[in-house]
């Protein structure tokens, strides 16, 4: 026998045996079936989502308002205080002018 | 039909141009400072500000009054490493921007002694003052100030001097 009638007889076609079809049918119908995602699941996580988000947004605002606060403050805090000082020094001017006529 | 757009549009024009803030050119002082401070706030954000401002506290209380009515707070300050730094013609550049019929400089403070300078500008209006400008000129430290608004110069005036505001974190820029 040489190569090619050796190779021929190994990979000619074999009709499976009726009991690989059962084997296979049976493991088919034992596989438990994926269950289908519950509704209420996605709603839970949409409105954690929901939650974590607005909690967030509430969170920034917070820090938003605080800066905006503190910087009212600081700025009001400078003008103030140069107005200021050119008032005391109108005052002083004006109460020197006073003590020398 | 024509005479009518005139003044409508000169209306419109002058009310714009009453709620607006100063343009200040300060690109070129900016880049030679070694510290800046920059407050940016605009109408909603001073409105913002005022919800966080106690109105319990007496002295905060007399703040969140004063911001209610503002439409925006812009202070820039400057700090030199030496005096020096900036001219006497970057400054007066800042003041020819104030050089305008709606503006009016009510104080003009130059001391030579100690090289401050301070100049308080106003837009008077009807009601009262709408906005107020200062140039602040140290020999280390230039302030501008815009606040646009009706304001009250002497509650703002108490600010920085008796009135007790608290020390705030200042943030400055480090070059």
């Amino acid at each position: 026998m040489n190569l090619e009638d050796e190779l021929r007889s190994a990979l000619r076609r074999k009709e499976p045996s009726p009991e690989f079809t059962e084997r296979v049918l049976a493991r088919v119908a034992g596989r438990p079936l994926r269950r289908a995602s519950r509704p209420w699941v996605r709603w839970v996580a949409a409105m954690a989502a929901s939650i974590l988000l607005a909690a967030g947004a509430m969170g920034y605002r917070q820090y938003q308002g605080e800066r905006a606060r503190s910087q009212v403050l600081l700025a009001l805090r400078i003008a103030g205080g140069k107005l200021n000082k050119a008032q005391k020094k109108v005052q002083m001017l004006n109460a020197a002018h006073r003590n020398n006529s | 039909m024509k005479t009518a757009g005139f003044p409508l549009a000169f209306v419109m024009f002058a009310g714009l141009a009453a709620g607006q803030q100063v343009k200040w050119n300060y690109e070129k002082l900016a880049a030679r400072a070694s510290d800046s401070v920059d407050v940016d706030l605009d109408g909603s954000l001073l409105r913002l500000a005022a919800k966080f401002l106690s109105s319990d506290d007496p002295d905060q209380a007399k703040v969140k009054k004063m911001v209610e009515g503002l439409k925006g707070i812009y202070v820039k300050t400057f700090e030199f490493k030496s005096p020096g730094e900036y001219s006497p013609a970057d400054v007066d550049a800042f003041r020819a921007q104030l050089r305008s019929p709606e503006w009016q400089r009510i104080v003009g403070v130059h001391s030579k002694e100690e090289g401050e300078d301070v100049d308080v500008y106003i837009k008077p209006e009807a009601k009262g003052i709408g906005g107020l400008a200062i140039i602040a000129a140290e020999p280390k430290e230039l302030t501008l100030v815009n606040i646009v608004g009706p304001i009250d110069l002497d509650s703002l005036s108490e600010l920085g001097g008796h009135f007790n505001i608290p020390e705030l974190e200042v943030e400055k820029k480090k070059k």
